[in-house]
């Protein structure tokens, strides 16, 4: 019986010498692999202009009807995106979203992927529609024409 | 007046892809195609115009014709056999669509029309999987080039299949769109350059297949499948064309024409098709309010009209009913025109109501005995003045399609010409129609009655003001006259005279249904609102009424509502819901009116819904019976419904 005790707590001391394999969660996040489907993320060209440019594929390839974009014709002295036509609104409620990622692949000009951001959870509904303060890759010297880009998921 | 009988055509018989179909002879293969249940891809053709053959995307194998034939203007034989989808046709039409696909633009995204493209639809269906040129190397125009300020051209997205060019030519032949240049140059552009400025520019969009010609008003609003359509009535004028009416987001975003050949023939007038931000109004009436003592509070709508109801009942134990009058609006629905009617005339017990400003003595619904469409039909038209045409727009097309492909004899005299003069120049001695406006209804009497001399039959259509002035008219919303022109034996003061008794202070009260137009623009009707002591208004949107009422309802807009409206010819057309209302908005106006009426003590058999008001009106208006399905009211005696 004392030899079993041994035994038990040799594997016991064994795991206290190992490193431990507990992730501090959310401080420490696990890399995702890089095609895995997460938060969208709406990409700009090298010059700042947006890519997305409000033909509504998306959210018409969307199997939910979670994505709501309204287009509007670009200023020509101050385009938002190159050519006639851009995303005024863009909104994806991300709690119906299913993240099949059929928006990425309706995309004609790969504006919308899917990004690495798993981290969905929140207090709030409404801060669960992604907007597209929100959505936009961040660029320097850019600001949002709404102004804030805070309310929306953290 | 019914067209002269006419020989039933004789019948063809030819088969298409084997089945066999029966067609009047000089039928298109096209149309004996779609007959036949085969359909045949087709750019250049039109219903509404004559065939051209020049995209030659419907060339089909016809019997033993060594060449493929363009099936949209090669006329049916007897025992000819068609074949859609031989190997051969299907090689053509993947040719025709690399052709076709050349120089057109990889667009879609951006394009208005996408989802919604004759081009897509066709590429995807009858052309070749792959593109065999490269991107690059295309033809470029100016993108987006503004032809006025309602329509947009993009050269680039052009497919020649001159529709737009017909269009101009054929039905409303200003010519303004022509072909520029010469074979491979070829574009179609404006006459020399110059902006549109027609009334009937909002029709180019929808006639061509692509989308090279686009509304201003629509740019870059939607997508085809985000909108929902409503099959409703026009409301700019009194001729009941039928639209589509496309809403996203709970607004209205453009009206879609929808072939009505009684009425419309498939063609919208700008200013109807371009009058829908009315509809999406937002200094709107959207709670009650009550002033009648103190100061302005919001209310429920029904705690409203119980308020309202006790404030008249008190005018009433005070003072005579005839010192109450109801004004209501040729923009109300039959059903509502109706219950106004009765809550003035059997509730109140006022000869005073009215929804219009002038007295129409005499009315009888012989005036509106010719239909739009027998305007095709009748030898000689006979048109009153400009104001016919400037009222209802879309007239003047159906005017030169009776002169143009018709050969009818259109004649435009001024409003104040010598009627007696008039039968000389009538070509035919045959059937002729007068076209006036109501406010020249005394003139197209006397020319009716001066061509009656000579003539053998001469009908008349007055076109009204306002979408249903027709249908207040009908349902007697008129002093003097009942449901039906029924004659009462107590006239009552005319909107006009309603209007001076009010400002000279001879009024206690005032039940008004607004907007009214034509009122609005009179200074009178603010002095004389003003001046009443009780105003109970109904309007959907802030104004004159709201500013004056003392207990103002919620109304509702045109798109808001159901019900039947009924154009000049007399033709009874459902409108329907295009725009939900939100949760917890006021009951319709309908109902509020009914509600009032009833608080009153008056009695409303039916429910206050519009299909069951419409049943009361049957009852009181026997020729409102066997309208549904958007017929006209066969009134006793001029000639039955059409």
């Amino acid at each position: 019986m004392f030899r079993e005790l041994i035994g038990g707590l040799r594997i016991t001391m064994q795991a206290m010498l190992r490193k431990p394999l507990t992730i501090q969660y959310p401080e420490e996040q696990r890399p995702v692999p890089p095609r895995a489907r997460g938060r969208h993320i709406l990409h700009r060209y090298d010059n700042g202009l947006e890519k997305c440019i409000g033909c509504e594929l998306c959210s018409g390839a969307c199997p939910v009807g979670c994505i709501y974009v309204l287009p509007a014709a670009n200023d020509p002295a101050h385009p938002v995106s190159p050519g006639e036509r851009f995303a005024e609104r863009y909104e994806i409620n991300l709690m119906r979203c299913i993240y099949c990622g059929y928006c990425a692949e309706a995309c004609p000009t790969e504006a919308i992927t899917l990004g690495p951001r798993l981290d969905l959870a929140d207090y709030k509904r409404e801060r669960l529609v992604a907007t597209k303060a929100d959505l936009l890759e961040a660029w320097p010297g850019f600001r949002p024409p709404g102004g804030a880009a805070g309310g929306g998921p953290r | 007046m019914s067209a002269a009988p006419s020989p039933p055509p004789e019948l063809v018989t030819l088969t298409v892809d084997g089945r066999a179909v029966s067609v009047p002879a000089g039928t298109l293969v096209w149309d004996a195609c779609e007959k036949a249940g085969v359909f045949v891809p087709v750019y250049c053709a039109h219903k509404k115009m004559d065939p051209v053959a020049v995209c030659r995307m419907c060339l089909i194998e016809v019997g033993t014709m060594p060449k493929l034939q363009p099936a949209c203007a090669t006329v049916v034989q007897a025992g000819m056999e068609v074949r859609t989808a031989t190997d051969r046709v299907q090689r053509f039409r993947q040719g025709n669509m690399e052709f076709l696909l050349l120089n057109h633009p990889l667009d879609c995204p951006v394009c208005d029309r996408g989802g919604e493209c004759d081009l897509q639809d066709f590429a995807q269906r009858y052309g070749p999987p792959r593109s065999r040129t490269a991107i690059t190397g295309k033809v470029h125009f100016d993108k987006a080039r503004p032809l006025s300020d309602r329509i947009m051209l993009d050269q680039e997205r052009c497919i020649l299949c001159w529709r737009c060019v017909r269009y101009c030519d054929e039905i409303t032949g200003d010519r303004a769109i022509v072909l520029q240049e010469r074979a491979v140059h070829t574009v179609v552009d404006t006459f020399e350059g110059r902006p549109l400025t027609g009334p009937f520019q909002g029709n180019l969009p929808e006639v061509c297949p692509v989308g090279a010609l686009t509304h201003t008003a629509y740019r870059f609003r939607s997508r085809p499948w985000d909108l929902q359509r409503t099959p409703s009535v026009c409301p700019g004028c009194s001729y009941g064309c039928t639209v589509g009416i496309d809403s996203r987001d709970n607004a209205v975003v453009r009206f879609v024409s929808q072939d009505n050949p009684d009425v419309d023939d498939s063609w919208l007038c700008d200013r109807g098709r371009y009058g829908f931000p009315e509809l999406n109004r937002q200094d709107r009436v959207l709670t009650a309010e009550l002033s009648l003592e103190g100061p302005v509070r919001a209310v429920g709508a029904l705690e409203a009209v119980g308020a309202a109801a006790r404030a008249l009942a008190g005018v009433l134990e005070r003072h005579d009913p005839d010192q109450v009058a109801c004004l209501g609006t040729p923009q109300m629905t039959n059903e509502e025109a109706f219950c106004l009617q009765w809550l003035g005339r059997d509730v109140i017990g006022t000869p005073h109501l009215d929804h219009q400003l002038e007295p129409w003595p005499d009315l009888a619904p012989d005036e509106f005995r010719l239909a739009i469409r027998e305007l095709e039909d009748c030898d000689t038209v006979v048109v009153l003045g400009e104001r016919p045409e400037a009222a209802t727009p879309v007239l003047t097309l159906r005017l030169y399609k009776a002169e143009r492909k018709r050969g009818r004899q259109v004649l435009r005299i001024a409003a104040d010409a010598d009627p007696t003069e008039l039968a000389g120049r009538v070509r035919d001695r045959g059937r002729v129609g007068v076209v006036a406006h109501e406010a020249d209804r005394d003139r197209a009497r006397a020319v009716a009655t001066a061509l009656a001399a000579a003539n053998g039959s001469v009908h008349r259509l007055t076109l009204t003001e306002g979408m249903n002035g027709r249908g207040c008219k009908d349902l007697g919303l008129l002093p003097g006259l009942g449901p039906g022109y029924r004659r009462l034996d107590r006239a009552g003061m005319h909107g006009r005279a309603i209007l001076a008794a009010a400002a000279e202070g001879r009024l206690r009260a005032l039940v008004v249904v607004g907007p009214n137009p034509e009122m609005e623009q009179d200074p009178a009707y603010e002095a004389a609102i003003a001046r009443v002591p009780l105003v109970v208004a109904l309007t959907p949107v802030r104004g004159l009424l709201s500013r004056h009422a003392q207990a103002l309802l919620p109304g509702r807009t045109m798109a808001e509502k159901q019900g039947t409206v009924t154009s000049s010819e007399g033709r009874v057309q459902r409108i329907r819901v295009a725009l939900q209302p939100r949760i917890g908005a006021p009951p319709p106006e309908l109902r509020l009116l009914v509600e009032l009426g009833r608080s009153l003590g008056g009695t409303w058999e039916s429910a206050p819904l519009a299909t069951p008001a419409f049943d009361v009106i049957c009852d009181a208006v026997p020729a409102y019976r066997g309208t549904r399905g958007g017929l006209r009211a066969a009134w006793p005696g001029t000639g039955g419904a059409a």
